[in-house]
């Protein structure tokens, strides 16, 4: 009788939404980030670790770059019509990094290492909002770790390719639509280190001074939980339900790239890049997590994401006003992987609009710096949600993205 | 400086979505009175008190209109002082899986003063919007006695109204400008609380043609003044959890001995019925079956206030349950037709008078098989559905939320308005030890 009548409690808690959604973050160089995030095609200096293996050989100098970025944003929700029930996120400040050092062996072989954020989400709709049985809070991080071998095969053509070490965390909590005598609702934590192995490998071509393109492509990766925590808060009439210590695994891809571009170099001072990537979200097609208990009677829970493939277009451009000052500006357009039926709070993705500018001064010889400036617009988007176990509603995303690079070479 | 421009952008960046405002469209939502029974009052686990009053769908309908020009709305509150207001049931701790309910004592009672309808309760003789008097049935709304009766009546009426005016006089005096009616529950839910065995006047089916007379004599006087309104149907007994809850076949046999002693107990096959290990239909009492009992059938229902005498006093078993524990199929037919009857002249007076109509009927009908929104699960069961309270007849806060919902979407259908709807997130379900 007791499993008859709680049988419905809470019935789709952990069974429906979770993790993250299009959570691709492309900030991986500061001088990049001010030209659309362009670089495939183009020699970008030490962050080619990241952009294109391939042309990391064309590197005179030796070089160490590390820049951050702030990355702000915010959702705002608004429940189906008639509803008047609106929520905003109060999202923490995201700090994606990078950090990309580059030794010549010797002219043709160059070693590098790469530290940097690709992926990652910090979402914080609080415990208050209609939507808060579905997603409370996430935070989801992955940094990669890539040292990478670059080998110029003749003037005009470079091949490299590195080996990619990920390591991260997710952190998802959410409110249990079960109340306690207080009126207060229980809570549920899933909380795990994860790691995943890859590679990033390219192939860059420069025929002449005025011209080049670049391949790359960036393995996915699948990133294991092992043994996380669940940790559960509900009134005691139903703990039984959701058994103390209890673990989970899980496994989240993080998904490949493939990216062709190509730059123009018209004058010596002018540099103008054009990227076009496939990102392969299709390998998203469920978030699962598997139980070491039975919680509220399953010991897994599994919601459909069906992610699709994605296309991302960029455009940039860099003018070297003196031989100290360079300006930047560029723009992309990101399509999202979400299809009709699939948004979740996690990630409210919609097809979104990036404008930047940045700047480079160099301070001398062997040290400059860069500053960015990104600004991203995601359409709004309305969605039910219902196949993913997402919140029925309206989403609008904006992120403001200042950052700053220092670059040093010897 | 970059934190500075972070800072500006910040406060004056966020991002936004567009939405149509509220609007009351061809209403006038000055003077809103809300008219009905138990539901109407915000009654729930089995008892009337502040917490549930303040979220009656009559309070949450006058908070949304507001938001579209609506006006005050003044409920017969019972005082933080007196907060448990008639006293209610909570939930203590749950035993073999079965919640253990605990009365809440009551405060609001006048010292001294019984009424045949229970204990007087301390008066609110202001005026107010709220017209929903727990118990009323559309009969007893044109009984000049009923004030002397219903202690929630009671409570409303001047003393000298008291056993002289009628409920249908006190509503039409209301003169709003725009209403909710929502009676006609009371004159099935008596008879089919008391097992179709009622014990007072007011507990009887009421006739359909009376019934009729005294609907439209209520909705004629509120719409005499040019006022809108909605009017709500009546929702089946069989979409409720007081009649859904303990199945036909309660009686779980576990042991061979239990069954071969009961199938002594009962001739042995003689009465045309034999028990079996496992679940097993309950033995009724019923005059016309041999010996005078016989097994419930799978179309009959077991009233919620039996499961306490199934379980802890062997009734349904070693002995036979009462009549007035359950619906036999007879009562069943008698109580749908005269739901249907109710019904069809609610929809009538609502096409006649041109008022929008919330088909609660309908809409119960229609989540029988649960449904879930924003990732939490309803469904018409008992203390773990969300939808219904301890009662298992009345809604939890939530419950009532989601049926405001409903009838603001009706309303603003019927009358060109954009009323926002509740969030109903902000509404408890049962509360749980």
């Amino acid at each position: 009788m007791k499993n008859k009548l709680l049988a419905l409690l809470g019935g789709t808690l952990l069974s429906a939404s979770a993790m993250a959604g299009g959570y691709q973050v492309n900030l991986a160089s500061q001088r990049q980030i001010g030209m659309g995030h362009t670089g495939t095609g183009i020699q970008t200096g030490t962050s080619s670790i990241f952009f294109n293996p391939g042309a990391m050989s064309y590197l005179r100098e030796n070089g160490v770059t590390v820049g951050a970025s702030g990355l702000i944003s915010k959702i705002a929700y608004r429940a189906p019509e008639p509803s008047g029930v609106e929520a905003m996120t109060d999202n923490p400040l995201g700090t994606p990094f990078q950090l990309y050092g580059v030794y010549g062996i010797n002219d043709k072989l160059k070693a590098g290492l790469g530290i940097y954020t690709p992926f990652g989400s910090s979402v914080n709709w609080g415990d208050e909002w209609s939507g808060r049985f579905g997603l409370n809070e996430l935070s989801l991080t992955a940094i990669f770790i890539q040292p990478t071998l670059s080998y110029q095969i003749t003037d005009q053509i470079g091949v490299g390719v590195g080996f990619i070490y990920a390591v991260g965390g997710v952190n998802l909590q959410r409110s249990i639509p079960v109340q306690n005598q207080q009126g207060e609702y229980g809570r549920a934590e899933l909380d795990g280190n994860a790691s995943g192995i890859g590679f990033n490998a390219g192939i860059f071509f420069q025929p002449s001074e005025k011209f080049s393109v670049g391949l790359n492509y960036r393995s996915k990766v699948d990133m294991e939980v092992e043994g996380g925590d669940a940790t559960f808060t509900v009134a005691s009439a139903v703990s039984s339900r959701f058994p103390a210590g209890t673990q989970f695994d899980a496994r989240l891809p993080l998904p490949s790239t493939l990216t062709l571009g190509v730059g123009f170099m018209p004058t010596e001072a002018l540099t103008i890049a054009v990227d076009a990537s496939r990102v392969g979200w299709s390998a998203y097609e469920s978030l699962r997590f598997d139980y070491t208990a039975e919680v509220n009677g399953a010991d897994f829970s599994e919601s459909a994401r069906n992610y699709e493939d994605a296309y991302i277009y960029r455009i940039g451009a860099e003018y070297k006003v003196s031989d100290v000052l360079a300006l930047r500006g560029g723009a992309y357009y990101d399509n999202s992987p979400v299809m009709e039926g699939y948004l979740t709070p996690e990630t409210p993705d919609a097809d979104a609009r990036g404008l930047s500018v940045g700047l480079g001064y160099a301070v001398s010889e062997n040290f400059s710096i860069d500053a960015s400036f990104l600004y991203i617009n995601k359409e709004e988007r309305t969605d039910t949600g219902a196949l993913a176990g997402g919140i029925a509603g309206t989403y609008k995303s904006v992120a403001y993205i200042p950052g700053i690079g220092l670059n040093f070479k010897f | 400086m970059l934190a500075l421009f972070a800072g500006i952008l910040l406060t004056s960046c966020d991002p936004e979505i567009d939405a149509p405002s509220a609007s009351a469209g061809e209403l006038d939502l000055t003077k809103y009175v809300a008219v009905g029974n138990s539901l109407t009052a915000g009654y729930q686990d089995r008892g009337l008190y502040r917490e549930a009053q303040l979220a009656s769908y009559p309070a949450l309908l006058a908070m949304q209109f507001e938001q579209a020009g609506g006006g005050e709305f003044v409920q017969p509150l019972f005082g933080t002082d007196e907060a448990s207001g008639s006293g209610y049931l909570r939930i203590d701790r749950f035993e073999n899986g079965r919640p253990v309910m605990v009365p809440v004592p009551g405060q609001a009672f006048r010292e001294g003063t019984t009424l045949p309808g229970g204990p007087a309760l301390t008066k609110y003789t202001d005026p107010v919007q709220n017209l929903g008097i727990p118990g009323i049935s559309v009969l007893a709304s044109a009984s000049p006695q009923y004030g002397a009766i219903n202690p929630y009546f009671e409570r409303l009426l001047e003393p000298g109204e008291v056993g002289s005016k009628t409920y249908v006089q006190e509503v039409i005096e209301s003169q709003p400008t725009f209403f909710s009616v929502w009676l006609g529950n009371n004159d099935v839910l008596g008879y089919a609380t008391a097992g179709g065995e009622p014990t007072s006047p007011f507990d009887n089916l009421t006739d359909r043609n009376v019934f009729g007379s005294i609907y439209n004599t209520i909705i004629d006087g509120l719409t005499t003044g040019g006022a809108e309104g909605v009017l709500m149907t009546i929702a089946d007994v069989t979409a409720v959890p007081f009649f859904t809850t303990v199945p036909y076949n309660a009686l779980a046999l576990e042991r061979q001995e239990q069954v071969d002693q009961l199938n002594a107990a009962y001739g042995s096959g003689a009465l045309g019925f034999s028990f079996q290990l496992g679940a097993n239909p309950l033995i009724v009492r019923d005059p016309s079956a041999p010996a005078g009992l016989r097994q419930i059938k799978p179309t009959e229902l077991v009233l919620l206030t039996a499961l306490d005498s199934i379980s802890g006093r062997g009734y349904g078993s070693a002995r036979p349950l009462p009549d007035r524990f359950f619906l036999d199929e007879s009562e069943l037919q008698m109580i749908a037709e005269h739901t249907t009857a109710y019904n069809e002249i609610i929809r009538k007076a609502a096409s006649d008078n041109s008022l929008a109509l919330f088909d609660a009927n309908a809409f119960f009908d229609s989540i029988k098989g649960g449904f879930v929104f924003d990732q939490v699960t309803y469904a018409p069961v008992f203390v773990s559905g969300n939808l219904f309270s301890l009662d298992g007849i009345h809604p939890t806060p939530r419950g009532y939320a989601i049926l405001a919902n409903e009838m603001i979407k009706t309303i603003n259908a019927e009358y060109n308005a954009n009323i926002p709807t509740v969030d109903v997130s902000q509404y408890r379900a049962v509360l749980f030890p």
